[in-house]
């Protein structure tokens, strides 16, 4: 295991400008213990999805680094991937393969290749994915059952840590409470966890550490233990009204 | 991780929907075409071994060495089952006469235009258009459309060197379209086997260098499809582009060569190519007219003032010298004029080869163009074969001629003195044709077949491993969001 002092994911003055000129993300830094959960709040276009791309050296930063385990994504993108799994805002799979057979493709691409069907069934059924789905072909799948496949895929992946965009839009509200469930199980497995979400009453849940973005930047960032008694809602619109204020 | 991409290319080709579809129409298209190649080659050495009877039996029904006329055929290739080319539109026999050059005449098209309105698909079609546009079908949306569905994203979001993912796609399609293909292939060449076509190892290896070459072409598009895909990022762009640049490779480029060549080199008409002949020809008996009038009015200024016996005598003493001057004379003027003929031949014949290197360079530029002209080379049944057979029915016609001349000399020698040249000795009696030298059809050695092709193979590898080439730099740094 790595040591202690070492953050698994850790953002450094990381800034994004797009080609067209946009800054999306604007010197971000943050960092993600090991058994860590971060949740990313934040509107439409803050620059979440951007962090996470840039986890993932799908985009190269402008400036800074996106750092997980000590790797800097853009320089080694291929080590620094191995020690992560990922979940996307909108899972989407091979429509014409079984759920079974799309989680046994995208996780042997994650590297793991010992497991068996009966394995792949067990965690299925852990996210919510019913019985009778798992041999379906995903043509027919909602959005719920895809993000359910997807996590499934990120569990089996079994990485130090763990990428989540916006991983509960479209599931439903008993699926999205056990997703919290897992969550736990997972911090408790000693993931690292970084998250976007639009959900602020499971964040406060949740997250060990709670991140607001506006327009690139980080607003603001609290603990679990300095959320005890506040009123997070009234906090996030206090701070993005605050932020357009400052802007203004 | 190439496999777990690899076989999961192959899986993904084989569980669409689509492929079963096109992949169950290419089969059918690829057995039938062989199928009715079969048929028309069979009915084709029908045609021509009766055509060879009656030709023999006409010669036999003559009564003399000096009426004689001999028609010589194209012999069908069983190479023409694959690939037709020009076979149809070619003639199929050339009169064998001592007065003019054998000429192909009489094509399949020109007897039976309704087969010229319903062409015959062959093979060498059926990959040159149909299964081109399957494989665009299948790599248009290889790289981009993973990308609009999001998997992209997720199967790089793992330590997936990209070049492994690039390549692993490029072999999977290529295997998933590929070894399909070879079952309807394998299938034809039972069919091939079981109508007992003659084949021997020559044939065989031919059709297997075309089916080589066939899938040399198909890896072209497997890759340029890719090429496109990986240049796009969504699949209806990838889609159009692809599909406008298959009408230009296939048939565009090609076309548009042959009417550049046509307006770049030139060829003398035919219709030009005849009124010269035929300008050279009057000129020419005109002038043999006037030595002659000129000569016999020397002959008469000679005899005059002669007595009658005098004369008669002169003329008798003269008659063998004078009939063998004349005859040499004649001949001379006939071998002038055919001494210029050939020549206005082969310069027209240069002509046209110069027009069709430019076009065939030109064309080049098209896979297509570069497929079917080897295709045509290795079956021999491209514009080629026509001067073979023409060459080769020259050649024959020197040799029929000699023979028959010395034929007629016997013959003349047998009756001097009973019965006026034009008639046998025996009339009744049919020509006895055993030593009658026969007509060889020109047929090219795998060698000779293969030599010309190998430049085009070259092209279609230049072409595929440029595609590929681009295919891959353009996916290392693909946006895959
Ligand atoms: N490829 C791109 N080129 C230019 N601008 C982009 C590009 N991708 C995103 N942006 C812009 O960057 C900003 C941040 O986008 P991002 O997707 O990171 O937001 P987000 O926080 O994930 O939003 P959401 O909650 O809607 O998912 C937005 O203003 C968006 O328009
Ligand atoms: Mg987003």
């Amino acid at each position: 295991m790595e040591s202690k002092n070492q953050p698994m994911l850790q953002a450094i003055d990381l800034s994004k400008r797009y080609e067209d000129g946009h800054l999306a993300l604007d010197n971000l830094n943050l960092t993600v213990e090991t058994g860590q959960v971060y949740a990313m709040l934040g509107g439409n276009g803050a620059g979440k999805t951007t962090a996470i791309n840039l986890f993932l050296n799908f985009i190269e930063p402008t400036t800074g680094q996106a750092v997980v385990d000590g790797i800097v994504t853009h320089e080694e993108p291929l080590k620094a991937k191995e020690r992560i799994a990922y979940v996307s805002e909108n899972v989407m799979l091979y429509p014409n393969f079984t759920a079974l057979q799309n989680v046994d493709f995208f996780v042997k691409l994650g590297g793991k290749t010992k497991y068996t069907k009966e394995d792949y069934r067990k965690v299925l059924l852990r996210v919510g994915l019913q019985e009778e789905a798992h041999d379906r072909r995903l043509k027919g799948f909602s959005k719920g059952m895809r993000q359910k496949c997807g996590i499934a895929i990120a569990i089996l992946k079994d990485a130090k840590a763990i990428l989540l965009d916006e991983p509960t839009s479209g599931l439903d509200p008993k699926a999205a409470f056990e997703f919290i469930h897992l969550l736990n199980t997972l911090r408790e497995e000693g993931k690292a966890i970084l998250m976007s979400t639009h959900d602020i009453f499971r964040a406060k849940e949740v997250a060990d550490i709670v991140g607001i973005m506006n327009l690139g930047k980080l607003v603001m960032q609290r603990t679990k233990d300095e959320l005890v008694g506040e009123d997070l809602e009234k906090l996030y619109v206090e701070f993005m009204a605050g932020y357009m204020d400052e802007v203004a | 991780m190439f496999s777990v991409l690899f076989e999961k290319e192959l899986k993904s080709i084989f569980l669409s929907p689509k492929f079963v579809a096109t992949f169950g129409v290419c089969s059918l298209l690829i057995l039938l075409s062989v199928f009715v190649g079969i048929q028309e080659y069979k009915n084709e050495v029908d045609q021509y071994n009766t055509a060879v009877q009656l030709s023999e039996q006409q010669m036999m029904g003559e009564s003399s060495w000096w009426g004689i006329e001999n028609v010589v055929f194209r012999k069908p290739s069983v190479m023409q089952v694959f690939v037709s080319g020009v076979n149809n539109d070619i003639g199929r026999s050339a009169e064998i006469s001592t007065w003019v050059e054998p000429k192909l005449e009489n094509s399949n098209y020109s007897s039976d235009t309704l087969f010229a309105v319903f062409r015959f698909v062959d093979l060498t079609f059926i990959f040159q258009v149909v299964l081109s546009l399957f494989a665009i079908l299948f790599t248009y949306d290889a790289i981009n459309g993973e990308r609009e569905r999001g998997t992209l994203k997720l199967a790089l979001s793992n330590a997936v060197p990209r070049a492994q993912y690039v390549l692993a796609k490029f072999a999977g399609s290529w295997v998933g379209l590929t070894v399909p293909l070879i079952i309807p292939l394998l299938v034809a060449m039972l069919m091939v086997m079981i109508f007992g076509i003659p084949m021997d190892g020559g044939d065989w290896a031919r059709v297997l260098t075309l089916i080589g070459s066939s899938i040399l072409y198909f890896t072209f598009f497997i890759a340029f499809g890719l090429l496109v895909s990986a240049f796009t990022k969504r699949s209806a762009v990838s889609f159009l582009v692809l599909l406008v640049a298959w009408v230009c490779l296939v048939l565009i480029v090609p076309r548009a060569a042959t009417m550049t060549a046509g307006q770049i080199a030139p060829v003398t008409s035919v219709a030009e190519l005849e009124s010269q002949k035929d300008r050279f020809r009057t000129d020419r008996w005109r002038a043999y007219g006037m030595q002659r009038s000129k000569l016999w009015e020397e002959r008469r200024t000679a005899m005059e003032g002669m007595t009658e016996q005098e004369r008669n005598d002169y003329m008798a003493a003269n008659r063998q010298a004078w009939d063998e001057e004349e005859a040499t004379a004649r001949d001379a003027t006939m071998d002038e004029m055919n001494e210029h003929s050939r020549k206005l031949d082969e310069e027209l014949r240069n002509e046209k080869m110069a027009q069709e290197k430019l076009a065939f360079t030109l064309s080049r530029f098209s896979p297509a163009s570069a497929y079917k002209l080897t295709a045509m080379n290795l079956a021999d049944t491209g514009t080629s074969l026509k001067n073979e057979y023409e060459d080769a029915m020259k050649d024959y016609r020197t040799t029929f001629t000699q023979f028959v001349e010395t034929k007629r000399e016997e013959d003349r020698r047998a009756n001097r003195g009973r019965r006026g040249p034009g008639s046998n000795a025996n009339d009744d009696e049919p020509l006895d044709l055993a030593e009658l030298p026969r007509f060889d059809a020109p047929k090219q050695t795998y060698k000779e077949a293969v030599e010309p092709t190998i430049i085009d193979l070259g092209i279609l590898s230049v072409f595929s491993v440029l595609a590929f080439a681009g295919a891959f730099l353009s996916f290392i740094r693909y946006d895959v969001r």
